[in-house]
């Protein structure tokens, strides 16, 4: 499809600022600055002031604000067109992870594709919601149970297909930006909640035939961290420590002794809140969930403001992963949830999940943006 | 379908907003009350816990590590070293750097090859299971040319560290074992009672003997590495040392040359011989035989070798001296014949006739003498050892006045040794018998107390502790194994006349020296006087259950006893030996033991 600028456009650029022009959220890009500085120094800290590792990080941002830039580029209309292409690319590739996939970690995740190593679900996270937001684009919402089961199922087929790698962590993840699209469509209330009964009533039955040993291992040191305070437990245990032991004021920039001393393992990438936790305390805690909090808030208005149904479901969804990712890497470090390899968006040192981050953002700016020039 | 919105109408479009709205509403305030959930959590950690969880990461950032105390050494009475500390070489494991367990344990086991097999498989398991965070030790000491085979291959073995370690050993092997104990491995039931900080870094404990009793003493104080540690343990700066205050020496009153020289003589026999210096209740020996290597203990005995310890014959694990009770026999004679003078109950030229045996209400006595001794008195009573004159002398004294005298001498009661668990023997008297057999004493239990028979049991230390009494007239000392000891006060037994002593301790040197002395043949040309008292007691003492017939027939031999002290005027040595089942004369050995210590030993100190 041809991008042809309107003239009108042309002067509203050349009228507005530099943000305006590159199409760029303000609010958003001030909460998203917060956190990666935030997460920047972080990092640093916890890499025992590495400034290799800091640098690499930083590339890393780079190139995926660059990337955030670029799909802002991109009007809504124009990623309507291309996201089914994108889904069915996807799904391609999730399957053939499972005929050729590389084995790291005993589960089948990555594609080697020569020059690098790629990990499909990341695109999922975006392309499912999208895709079914595609689904509903030009439905009187909420759509037909026809539609909304349509939705479902391909929750289910990508869900299953990442389940079966088997990465359960990540399969319940992407099932839920795929739900969510369906809840801010309308999802019928008695659906939903039926649906959440089914799913507590057939827990044990996936307890006892779909989990892996490893898995209910998690779940049980979850419920009992200190019955294995040395194996699985023990992350939990030295990260409660860490973040316990920061009390209100922190301990100071640099001042992380679990993670200077080693106590606290993956320090700069799941358990960097820990970090953050420990070195800032309390104050620095709520800070950090104020700024993704306000980024979720201008996420949500996005959406509402957002006039087509693709843009706003796909913003809705995209907006609510990211609240769901920062509830369960928090929850999980300090010891609500059961530990998965979950990174904290935009703090983690860390390529893929970063950059399916900043993406989405640049598809959430595009859709505020373009938005507005269509009604200006 | 492309276009269908177009014909949406108003309504629809109004109904579709509020839909939308109403769900951006509720997720906004569900993200804001899930975090609000997650400020709640921090606030209980942050806040709430803070104390708790601050303790935990200083903890967890402190290690004290304990530098062990070195143990004190133990002496002999001329300085010979019976108990060391070696520096041995042990491996110490950190699993965090250990890629595969059973790989390198099978490769440890190419380079030593003489590390048992099944030590290093229980081993493994133990790896297994245990924390990854502490290092721990292999049971093994190796000897150097294993630890230089080991440390020119150690880069094979990262994680493996060769360590010094001190350890004890016992140069002299089984020599005075029973007096001196070992060290062992701490058990459950020992830390429980133990000072956790006082042991902190020790892994070894004084299990019997001396080691045990003086455990508080040898210990010493541990001293305190204070270091900074990341989560392997590795320590990344030291904070603060305070040195260990080493355990202090002690120097026993054991003669270990007189000790080896009894072992030699005893060659395993089931024996027990206990020499003193009468003059300060010093213990020059201390042989409770056969004996066994304490240093097989240090490490922790292996299964194979405790079950030789537990099933032999002789029962090497038992501390003869200490909690052997035997029947003392007639070795308890001159004790009686003492009580009795001094009493007035007999007077020592008395005269009593001795037909072999001695008749009281139907039931006939026998003397060990079938035809009788004859017209005996008191010192020919002992001197021959006639038991018909202490038959009729004991119902002239009643039980009561032989326990009465016998107490002060040490019987039925604890020596005062230092060393734990000493038994007690029996004394016998009618309140003793009421109170553990609930019934009244016979008279007739008297006629064999009075020979040291029937409840009689004293231990050989016991007999070793009367003796010196006697020997010094009267004069109590405790004996003891710590050279140097304050003495407390001595007591004095009452004498009503200093003769009626002298007149029993010149019997019991006719029994030596007399014409008819029961071990003249022994005492021929000493160059100095002994006085003694043979005995012989009846067996039934240790447990014989379990022994087959041929060692049926050999444990019901009696026991042969002997006591006695030297030179008679000036004693400078006590002695009580007990040879069970007789398989020597007790008086040749004790005369024997005697002549090496006046004649080669006690010369050159």
């Amino acid at each position: 499809m041809k991008i042809d600028l309107p003239a009108k456009e042309k002067v509203y650029r050349q009228n507005k600022g530099l943000l305006v022009s590159l199409h760029i959220d303000a609010w958003l890009l001030l909460g998203i600055l917060g956190l990666i500085v935030i997460g920047s120094l972080i990092v640093f800290s916890a890499s025992g002031a590495d400034t290799e590792v800091l640098s690499r990080h930083l590339v890393r941002v780079g190139f995926a604000f660059a990337l955030m830039i670029l799909f802002a580029q991109i009007p809504p209309n124009l990623l309507m067109v291309y996201t089914p292409w994108v889904f069915a690319i996807g799904t391609i590739m999730l399957a053939s992870v499972l005929l050729f996939g590389d084995i790291g970690k005993g589960a089948k995740r990555w594609l080697d594709l020569g020059f690098f190593r790629f990990q499909p679900s990341e695109i999922m996270k975006l392309a499912l919601p999208m895709m079914i937001a595609w689904l509903f684009a030009h439905d009187t919402l909420p759509p037909s149970n026809k539609k909304m089961l349509v939705g479902i199922g391909l929750v289910g087929l990508i869900s299953g297909l990442i389940i079966v790698q088997p990465d359960l962590g990540t399969s319940i993840l992407i099932a839920m930006s795929g739900l969510f699209v369906l809840f801010f469509a309308g999802l019928s209330w008695r659906f939903i909640l039926s649906a959440m009964a089914l799913v507590a009533a057939s827990l044990p039955i996936i307890w006892n035939f779909y989990m892996y040993d490893y898995q209910k291992q998690r779940v049980l040191t979850f419920l009992n961290p200190e019955s294995d305070p040395l194996g699985t437990g023990y992350h939990i245990i030295q990260s409660k420590i860490a973040i316990g032991s920061g009390g209100i004021e922190g301990k100071g920039f640099m001042g992380s002794t679990q993670a200077h001393l080693e106590f606290l393992p993956e320090s700069t990438t799941d358990f960097i809140f820990s970090v953050l936790a420990e070195e800032f305390g309390l104050i620095g805690v709520a800070v950090l969930l104020l700024l993704y909090l306000l980024v979720i808030a201008r996420g949500l208005y996005i959406a509402y403001q957002a006039q087509e149904n693709f843009a706003r479901l796909a913003a809705a969804s995209l907006v609510m992963t990211l609240f769901v990712y920062v509830f369960v890497n928090v929850g999980m470090v300090s010891g609500l949830l059961p530990v998965v390899g979950l990174p904290l968006p935009l703090l983690s040192y860390g390529g893929s999940s970063l950059v399916t981050l900043m993406v989405s953002f640049g598809i959430l700016m595009s859709i505020h943006t373009h938005k507005r020039l269509l009604t200006s | 379908m492309r276009n269908r919105h177009h014909y949406q109408t108003e309504n629809e479009i109004s109904q579709q907003k509020r839909l939308f709205r109403a769900r951006i509403y509720f997720a906004l305030a569900f993200a804001i009350v899930f975090f609000l959930v997650l400020l709640g959590r921090m606030t209980y950690l942050q806040w709430v816990g803070y104390n708790h969880y601050h303790s935990m990461a200083e903890g967890n950032r402190i290690s004290v590590e304990p530098i062990p105390a070195v143990r004190g050494r133990i002496y002999d009475r001329n300085h010979i070293l019976l108990a060391d500390n070696q520096p041995v070489f042990v491996l110490r494991f950190s699993k965090d750097k250990i890629q595969s367990i059973s790989d390198t344990i099978h490769r440890l086991h190419d380079i030593l090859p003489d590390l048992p097999e099944q030590k290093l498989n229980k081993f493994e398991e133990r790896l297994k299971v245990s924390s990854k965070y502490r290092p721990i030790y292999l049971p093994y000491t190796l000897s150097e040319s294993e630890a230089a085979r080991f440390a020119g291959n150690s880069y094979q073995f990262p994680g493996i560290t060769l360590v010094a370690k001190l350890k004890r050993t016992y140069p002299f092997g089984s020599a005075a074992v029973h007096a001196l104990g070992y060290v062992g491995k701490i058990n459950q039931k020992e830390y429980a009672g133990l000072n956790e900080s006082r042991y902190a870094g020790t892994d070894v404990i004084g299990k019997l003997g001396v080691e045990k009793f003086y455990e508080p003493i040898l210990h010493g104080f541990p001293g305190l590495q204070q270091v900074e540690t990341n989560a392997r343990g590795r320590v990344i700066r030291k904070l603060e040392t305070i040195p260990a205050k080493p355990g202090k020496d002690i120097q026993l009153t054991i003669d270990i040359r007189l000790q080896e020289y009894i072992e030699k003589y005893l060659d395993g026999k089931k024996a027990a011989v206990v020499v003193t210096d009468p003059k300060t209740g010093d213990i020059l020996a201390y042989v409770s035989s056969p004996g066994y290597d304490p240093n097989l203990f240090v490490d922790g005995i292996s299964q194979t070798n405790y079950q030789k310890l537990l099933t032999n014959h002789n029962r090497p694990l038992i501390n003869r001296v200490l909690n052997g009770q035997y029947p003392p026999g007639s070795t308890i004679k001159p004790f009686v014949a003492l009580a009795a003078i001094e009493n007035n109950i007999i007077s020592p030229e008395k005269q009593i006739y001795d037909p072999g045996f001695f008749e009281f209400k139907d039931h006939r006595y026998r003397d060990w003498k079938r035809q009788g001794h004859g017209l005996v008195n008191m010192n020919t009573a002992i001197a021959q050892s006639c038991d018909t004159y202490f038959y009729e002398l004991s119902l002239d004294m009643g039980i009561d006045l032989i326990h009465d005298s016998l107490y002060p001498f040490g019987f039925g009661h604890h020596t005062g040794i230092d060393l734990y668990n000493e038994s007690i023997g029996i004394l016998p008297s009618k309140a003793w018998k009421k109170n553990t057999k609930g019934e009244s004493w016979y008279k007739g239990e008297t006629i064999i107390a009075a020979i040291g028979q029937g409840y009689f049991l004293a231990t050989p230390l016991q007999l070793a502790k009367a003796t010196s009494i006697m020997a010094n007239r009267g004069e109590v000392v405790e004996p003891h194994l710590l050279k140097g000891m304050a003495e407390p006060e001595k007591e004095q037994i009452p004498i009503q006349k200093i003769k009626n002593w002298e007149e029993v301790i010149q019997a019991m040197v006719d029994v030596m020296h007399g014409s008819r002395g029961t071990a003249r043949r022994y005492a021929r040309d000493l160059p100095f006087k002994i006085a003694g008292k043979t005995g012989t007691a009846q067996v039934f003492s240790l447990n014989e259950a379990e022994y087959d017939e041929e060692n049926i027939k050999k444990s019901l031999r009696d026991h042969s006893l002997f006591i006695g002290f030297a030179p008679v005027e000036k004693p400078k040595i006590a002695i009580s030996v007990i040879i069970e089942n007789s398989t020597l004369k007790a008086a040749p050995v004790a005369v024997d033991i005697i002549k090496y210590y006046l004649t080669e030993l006690h010369d050159e100190n």
